[in-house]
């Protein structure tokens, strides 16, 4: 049996056992919503219908429909797949990178956050889709055979890795979380009493049966996974920026990409994690699991990471100056004091300004504080990838073809749609799947739990 | 730079694809839908674009455009696009094919006409004769501004003209190396070209 | 007759002690069932580690080299194009632009063989029966398993009264 040290503060407060655990996480599955999840399941349907709505009329309708023009050919679109993917670097973050470095407090946290990232990485997925002129072509991305024989894509392309990058993301997340997943859903199927679910629940759970040698090849699965997912988590984000960084434009044509974006997909990811988990938390009384420390952790790790935005930032400025390059220094001035200044301004306040709050500790271990920064974060990280691509694209090389990107009511729609369906997606999971790691919290239980830590502590 | 009336000094120019070599649109593609010809041309395959319009963001030059809409058909063009009716349509060029919603699009160097030359010369068994072959611009152009030619033919009046003091490359330094070049205005003013009149 | 006799426990170390107990009275255990892994047991039940990960390598070691004979065939052999006018001619020159999607595929295939295998391995597949003993090892409760067939030289009474001597909350058969 591992022991804690006693000075470390316990993850699992309360009087638990093993099956008060279970009888806690599961209740949300076996109880009845209350009118709270219905009121907000329902704003969520109907802003993901408008959403839906919007891509068809995209769809049927062209490109046209949004605000671009021949200047500034991608703006929300890419904007919105950016910010998804980025939220959608926590969970797989906080599930592979803390499991290698035996960070316990993860296992509080690490389901949701993974479920919301393959939701993230869902709506991010949509963009590259429906930004497509002809997304009924959209196959094409692979490189599959057809009657022309030798057309292949192009392995050149950084959209080509995206398509790559995204999709073993997106994949190697889900089978990772729902490894995870099925000895829960066994613990759920065994509990269940209506036959319905009990139908449902021994079909996710795949037949689970939790003897010795499958708790072996699970721990085994879970380790070697997280060994793969972390690289992945890294190189995802690190090819989204490629995009952006292997291009010509001016103020895309970094070499700080790839360290940045993957700062700021931590950053963003850990934000969207905290505003999720505080009101879960609070809706499905899961105070004992989730506890200040848990959130205090949260924050510390987005005020290191934004500060680590906060640095690019500022190189950024410096070496478009110290660089000489005049197209450089230009984009970097027109992003700052130009049309946009206002995103720019937005984004320095939200990103890098607001997060050092967190350096207090009062701050940090305060519920509300830290819902509400949490909020600006989110908001931050949406302005910087706006700021990024469309200052960067509406004023490059040829004053000729400097132009502006005015958002219609579609671009709107189908931004706040792909919320809307993350949301609704959401709140299903917490309505049916067990929405804390049972397994791994009642295994450290006894090294970290608060009943027992005081137990031993006074023998 | 924001406001031009505080730089007079404007020229103009036609500015359209300048069939880079080393062309930033190309590799971007992910379905390989722009590539380079043998003859030194950037071609776009409007029926492998799959319109992720990511070429048209990478090019330096902004010349790509994009078919936002069907615009052959969509009601909110039917009073700008003679093609919508059937006897308008006939101004349509028969030899180039209609660019679909969704596709970019870009000047081709009039590939058709190129085509149509190199037929012609090999049919009559003789090598290509500088000259022969015009693109829709060169011919149009009424002070023969615009030269087409091979350029790997040395004594191709477009080599001649790509040879000489005036010529230069439209944003030489962003290294993309053009196949297109223009040539500088020669202009009879006292001030020195770095300080802007007014 | 049934197969098997099972002792419930509540608490993992009371059931790690048991198992140790009941082997050192050389009666062998099939199977131990646990809501959660339990560090330490395989060496307890004496059961080998397994070669997942190994399987994980090979999977990835194959993508990788699939990967990369799939680009160079399909970018320099079958048609090569100029593109951008970068070099097209060798697997060499044009290694730098085929590394991310080399590393992605690895992953993909790594990470795919390993999960398909595991499932496979431990027969959890959708529509397989669960077969623990007792609804609650998959709750609180920790249920060791014996086997009459493996243990032919020993009495149920026996096992039974070895049983109970370990503090299970109850013994049963099925
Ligand atoms: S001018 Fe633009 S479209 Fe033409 S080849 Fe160069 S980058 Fe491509």
């Amino acid at each position: 049996m591992q022991k804690e040290s006693a000075i470390r503060e316990p993850l699992i407060l309360g009087d638990k056992t093993y099956h008060q655990i279970t009888e806690d996480v599961c209740a949300p599955v076996e109880g009845k919503a209350n009118k709270y999840w219905y009121m907000a399941f329902s704003v969520a349907v109907i802003v993901a219908l408008w959403g839906v709505g919007c891509i068809l009329y995209t769809i049927g309708r062209g490109i046209g429909v949004w605000g671009l023009n021949t200047t500034v050919d991608w703006a929300w679109d890419i904007t919105n797949f950016v910010w998804w993917v980025g939220i959608g670097h926590a969970g797989t973050l906080i599930s592979a990178v803390l499991l290698l470095f035996r960070q316990k407090w993860r296992m509080a946290i690490n389901r949701s956050a993974e479920a919301m990232t393959i939701f993230a990485v869902m709506m991010a997925a949509l963009f590259p889709g429906i930004h497509m002129g002809r997304i009924w072509m959209a196959y094409w991305v692979f490189p599959l055979p057809n009657q022309f024989g030798s057309l292949w894509v192009n392995f050149n392309s950084p959209l080509l890795w995206d398509v790559f990058a995204i999709s073993t993301y997106f994949s190697v997340s889900l089978v990772f979380w729902y490894i995870g997943l099925i000895p829960d859903f066994a613990t759920i199927r065994d509990r269940a009493v209506k036959p319905v679910s009990k139908m449902a629940y021994s079909v996710l759970s795949f037949g689970w049966t939790g003897n010795a040698k499958a708790w072996i090849r699970f721990e085994e699965v879970s380790l070697v996974l997280a060994g793969l997912a972390t690289p992945l988590v890294f190189s995802v984000h690190s090819i989204v920026s490629m995009d952006f960084a292997t291009s010509v434009i001016p103020g895309w044509h970094t070499t700080i990409f790839p360290p940045y974006f993957v700062a700021g997909a931590i950053f963003s990811g850990f934000a969207m994690v905290q505003t999720l988990l505080l009101i879960a938390r609070k809706v499905l009384s899961l105070e004992s699991y989730i506890t200040v420390k848990h959130i205090e952790y949260m924050n510390i790790v987005i005020v290191i990471t934004g500060s680590i935005v906060g640095v690019a930032y500022l190189s950024e400025l410096f070496i478009s100056w110290y660089s000489g390059v005049e197209y450089e220094g230009y984009a970097f001035m027109n992003r700052a004091t130009g049309p946009y200044w206002w995103a720019y301004a937005s984004m320095m306040t939200c990103n890098v300004i607001i997060p050092q709050l967190f350096w207090f500790k009062g701050i940090r271990r305060s519920l509300i504080t830290s819902f509400i920064l949490s909020i600006f974060v989110n908001v931050g990280m949406w302005f910087e990838r706006f700021v990024i691509i469309v200052t960067s694209l509406h004023r490059d090389f040829l004053p000729s073809n400097w132009g502006m990107f005015h958002p219609t009511f579609v671009d709107v729609g189908i931004f706040l749609g792909t919320i809307g369906i993350f949301f609704v997606l959401f709140l299903l999971y917490s309505r049916f799947f067990p929405v804390l790691a049972l397994n791994e919290l009642k295994s450290i239980l006894k090294s970290s739990g608060d009943n027992y830590k005081k137990l031993h502590h006074n023998d | 730079m924001e406001v031009p009336s505080e730089y007079p000094e404007v020229g103009f120019m036609p500015l359209m694809c300048q069939h880079c070599n080393h062309a930033p649109c190309e590799t971007v593609c992910p379905v390989a839908a722009t590539t380079h010809s043998d003859e030194g041309f950037n071609q776009m395959t409007y029926n492998r674009c799959i319109g992720t319009r990511y070429c048209a963001n990478n090019c330096p030059y902004k010349v790509r455009r994009f078919n936002w809409f069907n615009y052959v058909a969509d009601s909110k063009f039917t009073n700008l696009n003679p093609a919508q009716d059937d006897l308008s349509r006939m101004v349509l060029n028969p030899d180039v094919v209609v660019r679909s919603r969704g596709v970019m699009e870009k000047c081709s160097l009039c590939v058709q006409r190129v085509q149509a030359g190199k037929l012609a010369a090999k049919k009559a068994s003789e090598p290509l004769r500088d000259g022969a072959i015009q693109t829709a611009c060169s011919a149009a152009c009424p002070t023969n501004a615009i030269t087409f030619g091979d350029i790997n033919d040395k004594s191709s009046k477009v080599r001649t003209d790509a040879m000489n003091d005036r010529a230069y490359h439209l944003l030489e330094e962003v290294g993309v190396k053009p196949n297109v070049w223009y040539q500088t205005k020669v202009r009879n003013s006292m001030q020195t070209a770095a300080e802007p009149t007014a | 007759m049934t197969k098997a006799i099972y002792a419930l426990y509540d608490d993992d170390e009371v059931m790690v002690n048991g198992a140790k107990a009941i082997l050192a009275k050389n009666v062998r255990i099939k199977d131990v069932y646990s809501p959660f892994p339990i560090h330490g047991l395989e060496n307890v039940l004496g059961i080998k580690w397994t070669r997942l990960a190994i399987n994980a390598f090979l999977y990835g070691f194959t993508a990788l080299a699939l990967a990369l004979a799939g680009m160079s065939f399909f970018m320099i052999q079958d048609w090569p194009m100029n593109i951008g006018g970068k070099p097209n001619f060798d697997l060499y020159q044009n290694l730098p632009a085929f590394i991310p999607i080399t590393f992605e595929f690895t992953v993909l295939c790594a990470a795919h063989g390993m999960a398909i295998t595991y499932l496979i391995r431990n027969w959890t597949l959708p529509g397989v029966k669960a077969r623990n003993p007792h609804p609650r090892t998959t709750d609180d409760h920790f249920a060791i398993e014996i086997d009459r067939t493996e243990n032919a030289g020993v009495s149920d009474d026996e096992i039974k009264s070895i049983l109970q001597g370990t503090n299970p909350v109850e013994i049963f058969e099925k």
